[in-house]
């Protein structure tokens, strides 16, 4: 008993040792080939389940959160204040009929669904939920998001060309010409912060922040790169108010127009987990990860904040930032499509690069707050 | 800091063609810098975003209410109209006079008023003031042409029936004069000027038939002036 006290004061005011999964199974590969075998089921387990939950309740707290911002109050009959709205849905679409048009390619129209929600599981896999929950950690982890990232473009292109539908075909022209010039502005805020930490590693980012967090250390300069991420990444998950590809008032659905049932919602879902994601990697490179609040030498101050546990200050953080993403969409109203690509082209762009340039003086002057390493 | 100063409109006299006229010369857009729009613009979303946060933080901005639940204590905006209603005043006498004006400014034939001789003052008196729901569009037109005020628009909205033919009724309790009349009658012949009508008798397409399993509701009791049709056997 007492051991497990002093066990959880270490926990809560050691430094964390951090440590993936994908190590722990590594270093049982000497003693026992079931105990890999548990982990990697582990590992696929956990993934499923927060893929599964992430879906439920982010939509509800979607539709509620909508709700409020238009003096509605959201679902409210399923379950009490609707909590089970999602599940009814969730069961509604599984039992709707799986419908491939007659002239769509047919084994594209298949894959499709399954290319944009597997790009979507391959980053969750490499995010650090906490010192002890990540289940691999890539020494290229920025790189690793932001490739797999744009493989999602891979089934949302596919998807509107094999509907064989030319809404679903513009749908998705659109959506790839947004998701890969956004790519740019989200990918040169990512390497300002790769800059900073000098390790592209995800795990090495969150350390690299244990005397503050960059959207505050760099004088400003992580701020920028803070909203121009913010800004390009909600364009990359075809969010309102960069929801062009979907399109609600002309295309009707854009790219999963002829989508039906399951293969629908394998789309919906991975919407909502790319909003995940986004929010997750904001968190991460800006805002500490599970890196409690700390300010470097206030050593009573960190331990303080060290007693709330590092997987609550992720999701803390993560939902935080889903929060401003879903207040953007009920607030700003639709951008045209050439007012989309003015944003990327003519504002986020340069900023991005000039931001990029004032992180490099910065980094090469060692000029952010506690520089000392 | 909108894009046009509007303190900088001023009125000019121009010769236009031959004549001249008063213009007001409206200054040009001001033609903004590359970052003082990109600030324009960043402040003009952050105030939204400051708005619909106000709206998502205090609960009583929620106009949704829960209908069923909170029947009892449903409230009404003022100028919600839903079943038209003849006004009593607080003896139970309407204030039609039968002038049909309302009859006339319907515009898709809703309304029928049936006037009779009075058997007691020997004047033309309100029968019976028929009007089809099922073709009412509540457009007010009726309540704004009545001379006397004898017209208003109720709140009650629940008029889902089993038969269409429970749509078409009576608005009146009584045949007989209005108050304005009434007033100078003694008590003795203001009752016999008044008989009684209920909503589902004369020429309406139920003629009084009373329909199986359904107790039309009667409107010829004065306390009841939220009397709803054809739905007796509701809760």
């Amino acid at each position: 008993m007492q051991n497990a006290m002093s066990m959880i004061l270490v926990a809560a005011t050691g430094p964390w040792a951090a440590k993936t999964v994908a190590e722990r199974a590594s270093e049982s590969l000497d003693t026992s080939l079931w105990a890999v075998a548990a982990y990697m089921v582990l590992a696929l387990l956990a993934v499923v389940v927060l893929v599964t939950l992430l879906g439920l309740v982010l939509i509800y707290a979607e539709r509620k959160i909508a709700g409020r911002f238009q003096c509605r109050v959201g679902p409210m009959r399923v379950g009490p204040h609707g909590l089970l709205q999602t599940v009814a849905d969730t069961f509604k679409l599984l039992l709707k009929e799986d419908i491939i048009p007659t002239r769509a390619d047919q084994a594209m129209h298949l894959l499709a669904p399954f290319l944009c929600m597997g790009a979507t599981v391959l980053i969750i896999a490499v995010l650090p939920y906490s010192p002890t929950m990540q289940i691999l950690d890539l020494n290229i982890g920025v790189l690793f998001v932001t490739a797999v990232s744009g493989f999602g473009v891979m089934g949302i292109l596919l998807g509107g060309w094999s509907s064989n539908n030319k809404w679903s075909l513009i749908g998705a022209m659109r959506s790839g010409a947004q998701i890969i010039s956004y790519e740019i502005s989200a990918t040169l805020a990512l390497l300002v912060v790769v800059l900073f930490a000098g390790t592209m590693s995800l795990r090495g980012i969150v350390e690299s922040q244990e005397a503050g967090w960059w959207i505050w250390r760099a004088h400003g300069v992580g701020l920028i790169s803070f909203i121009v991420y913010l800004i390009a990444s909600t364009a990359e998950i075809n969010r309102t108010p960069f929801d062009i590809p979907e399109g609600e008032s002309e295309l009707t659905a854009g790219f999963h127009a002829e989508y039906s049932g399951l293969r629908f919602s394998f789309f919906f879902l991975s919407e909502f987990i790319n909003m995940f994601i986004v929010s997750a990697l904001a968190a991460t490179l800006f805002l500490g990860g599970w890196m409690p609040f700390h300010i470097g030498g206030w050593t009573t101050f960190n331990n303080v904040m060290g007693l709330i546990p590092p997987s609550l200050w992720f999701a803390g953080k993560n939902l935080f930032v889903i929060f401003v993403i879903m207040w953007f969409r009920w607030t700003f109203p639709r951008l045209r499509v050439d007012q989309l690509m003015r944003l990327e082209w003519k504002i986020l762009l340069p900023i991005g690069f000039a931001n990029l340039m004032a992180a490099s003086l910065v980094v090469l002057s060692n000029f952010y707050f506690f520089p000392g390493k | 800091m909108s894009l046009v100063d509007f303190t900088d409109i001023r009125m000019e006299q121009r010769a236009v063609a031959g004549v001249t006229v008063p213009v007001a010369v409206v200054p040009r857009i001001k033609n903004q810098g590359y970052l003082s729009r990109i600030l324009h613009s960043l402040k003009g979303l952050l105030e939204g975003m400051r708005l619909t946060f106000g709206y998502l933080v205090h609960p009583s901005r929620i106009v949704t209410r829960q209908y069923p639940e909170n029947r009892e204590t449903l409230k009404f905006p003022e100028r919600y109209r839903a079943n038209l209603k003849l006004v009593y005043d607080e003896k139970g006498y309407h204030l039609c006079g039968g002038c049909k004006l309302c009859e006339k400014a319907c515009p898709n034939a809703s309304i029928r008023v049936l006037n009779r001789k009075s058997p007691i003052t020997g004047k033309i008196e309100l029968d019976r003031y028929i009007w089809r729901m099922d073709s009412c569009t509540f457009c007010n037109a009726c309540v704004l042409a009545c001379p006397s005020s004898s017209l208003e628009m109720g709140h009650e909205f629940e008029n889902a029936v089993y038969d269409r033919r429970l749509l078409i009724y009576n608005l009146n309790r009584y045949a007989g004069p209005q108050a304005e009349v009434m007033e100078k009658l003694d008590e003795e012949t203001r009752k016999q000027a008044m008989e009684p009508r209920d909503a589902y008798g004369g020429p309406v397409p139920l003629a009084g038939e009373e329909l199986p399993n359904i107790v039309p509701v009667r409107v010829d009791s004065p306390g009841n002036p939220a009397s709803r049709p054809g739905q007796g056997s509701d809760a």
